[in-house]
């Protein structure tokens, strides 16, 4: 596979004129209560309203695209796998589906409804696992059949200048931004856009926010060396809950400024303040930068700064379960 | 239009004018699935946007502002009261207390609960009644003597209603394409409005109304040819139209619009879980009905030939704990 071994200002901006016309450009929006809360001017980075409804797709379709262009003279039938929590399987459906390409995603047993559902619907093949551990065999087991491709869902170079591609926009839809804060789970947005935005306006403050039980990246940070937990923690921000990946680690690692974390109280609290104040269907993992932005630890950090962006990562979520999810 | 109208194009852009810096311009989203099933282009206006959740902020901070400048200095002193379903409650009581005007709102007792709590966190004070025209009028009768408070129709008052047309002249700049607008008609202040500012400019564009079959009081008035009210509230999922359609809007309504599309609970519920799921846009039943109308096979039929149909979501507040039961 012809991917870029490097992510770098170049393979974001690539990956920009790659996802041109197809991923959606999705708009800034505000909220003064939110503002007054906050104690400053926020952005938010609706990527809820993404194709199949989280930024996921932009790495996605960035990966598949160029393995399109590269297999071409081949004249092979391409079959892409991946395995994923649930947005970037939606991602990947639909990436894939666009792109004329068979897709096959590998989801835990305990995903949301309403992200399996998305994946049929793209027309992927859908395969789901108890435990997260069984994936790397299925995965296996899927390529051994089809051939298909294996596009890892954060690790992948090119899904993660696809991610990029927020920061590119942030930097322009944003005047005199300070600061961006986004989840970070296996760490592709965060990778991403932290090389987008440092490489054009390095005195741009990059913020990853986590939950508290799966606080990964918080600890990577604070060790110098990557630290995942043995086991998967459980947070109603389900999509957040890997570790980050070896290849994220050293771009986190070069270009974050900080990881805050938030407990699960201040979560389902950024959802209810969405969701009421700004009548928009987020998930749980989506806010999870909006509870760190509402948070002291980062009001701390944040004195003098006037303009964060803030990314709602998406807003693929069980209607049936919000009730529960706002519950506190 | 006739020479005596009190709502005409002229005071919906002197309301524009009011509004202009106050009220959220809105913006306008389109979605390929729902495209895809409706079978032509859809525009969203997204009211669920608008200051207090829903348009009705837009006629009650017009009607309010003009009521403080012609009140002068004694403005302050200056108390309203209403009656209404829901939202028209939460954008008054909060153009109230942006203008620093006391408000008192009067409520059906079966209102959800977040338009309750949304009319008292602005400083309104709230009186709750039974979910019928007669307890409402009064009940609010019974709040004006007390206070001597200025009586706001939601339903009546030309300034409220000219508030409401502004959004007919920011879907004509935002839709140029557009051939057809359709909303949902509770007492018909929207309705009214919008058609007033769309036809004086365009009248070639189709103005159409959707409502709950279950509560169908406009459609039924087109068709019989005079104004019906039902005696007690219907009961629909779409809370914000259980209302009538007021005297005023009725003698417009006859004029401007072209059509009433009716929709039954299900199609409303199958519009709102639509718009939530796709579109990740929070909007309330009232504000999916016109959407359903739009997926409804009379509306393919009786409208199949309009390509660029925009869609008013009205409001997005709704009890998030209700959810499971509306949906």
């Amino acid at each position: 596979m012809n991917t870029n071994a490097e992510v770098t200002l170049q393979t974001i901006e690539e990956a920009a004129r790659t996802l041109a016309g197809h991923a959606i450009r999705t708009p800034v929006e505000t909220c003064e209560t939110l503002d007054l809360l906050a104690g400053r001017k926020l952005f938010f980075k609706c990527e809820n309203f993404q194709k199949s409804g989280a930024f996921k797709f932009r790495g996605a379709f960035n990966a598949v695209s160029r393995l399109v262009r590269s297999n071409e003279p081949t004249q092979r039938e391409l079959h892409v796998v991946g395995d994923s929590s649930g947005n970037y399987a939606c991602g990947l459906a639909l990436a894939a589906r666009l792109c004329g390409v068979s897709a096959h995603v590998v989801m835990p047993n305990n995903a949301p409804e309403c992200k399996k559902q998305i994946v049929l619907s793209y027309g992927a093949t859908l395969i789901q696992r108890e435990r997260r551990q069984d994936f790397p065999q299925t995965i296996k087991q899927v390529q051994e059949m089809t051939g298909a491709v294996y596009i890892s869902g954060s690790q992948n170079p090119d899904v993660i200048s696809g991610q990029g591609t927020m920061g590119l926009e942030l930097l322009q839809q944003v005047p005199d931004l300070d600061a961006v804060i986004m989840p970070v789970g296996g760490g592709g947005m965060l990778a991403g856009v932290s090389m987008a935005i440092k490489s054009i306006c390095p005195d741009v403050r990059v913020y990853g926010a986590e939950p508290e039980v799966a606080n990964q990246a918080t600890l990577s940070l604070q060790n110098g060396e990557r630290f995942v937990y043995s086991y998967v923690p459980r947070s109603i921000a389900d999509g957040v809950v890997a570790g980050i990946g070896p290849v994220t680690w050293t771009y986190i690692r070069d270009n974050v400024d900080d990881i805050f974390t938030v407990t699960e109280d201040e979560i389902k609290n950024a959802m209810r303040l969405v969701s009421e104040r700004m009548k928009l269907v987020v998930e749980p993992s989506g806010v999870v930068g909006v509870a760190a932005a509402l948070s002291d630890s980062f009001r701390a950090r944040a004195v003098g700064f006037k303009n964060v962006a803030v990314i709602l990562s998406g807003g693929n979520v069980d209607l049936q379960k919000l009730p529960e999810l706002l519950l506190m | 239009m006739e020479a005596n109208d009190v709502v005409t194009l002229k005071t919906v852009q002197k309301a524009a004018d009011t509004l202009s810096g106050h009220v959220i311009m809105t913006p306008v989203k389109t979605d390929e699935t729902l495209d895809l099933l409706s079978g032509r282009r859809l525009y969203f206006k997204c009211e669920n946007f608008q200051k207090s959740g829903s348009f009705k902020f837009r006629g009650a901070y017009n009607a309010v502002s003009r009521l403080v400048s012609s009140n002068g200095s004694t403005a302050h002193r200056l108390e309203l009261v209403a009656g209404s379903t829901g939202n028209f409650a939460c954008g008054l009581a909060m153009a109230a207390q942006l203008h620093g005007v006391t408000a008192h709102m009067v409520m059906p007792d079966n209102s959800p609960e977040c338009k309750k709590q949304m009319a008292l966190s602005h400083g309104a004070s709230l009186t709750l009644c039974e979910p019928a025209a007669q307890d409402i009028a009064r009940t609010v009768n019974q709040v004006r003597d007390a206070t001597g408070a200025v009586f706001i129709s939601g339903a009546e008052r030309p300034d409220v209603i000219s508030g409401h047309g502004t959004m007919g002249l920011e879907l004509l700049r935002q839709v140029p394409a557009m051939d057809a607008v359709v909303m949902p008609v509770g007492t018909g202040g929207m309705l009214t409005g919008v058609s007033v500012a769309i036809k004086s400019i365009c009248p070639e564009i189709r103005v159409y109304g959707a409502e709950p079959e279950v509560s169908n009081c406009a459609a039924m008035s087109l068709k019989r040819g005079e104004r019906y009210a039902f005696p007690r509230f219907p009961q629909s999922v779409a809370d914000g139209l259980n209302g009538n359609i007021g005297k005023l809007p009725w003698t417009y309504i006859q004029r401007n619009v072209d059509e009433i599309f009716t929709v039954s609970e299900d199609e409303i519920k199958n519009a709102m879980r639509l718009v939530w799921e796709r579109m990740q846009l929070m909007i309330e039943p009232s504000g999916a009905v016109g959407v359903a109308a739009v997926l409804s096979d009379s509306f393919k039929e009786r409208a199949g030939g309009c390509k660029n149909v925009a869609v008013i979501l009205s409001g997005g507040n709704v009890d998030i704990d209700k959810l499971s039961e509306i949906l």
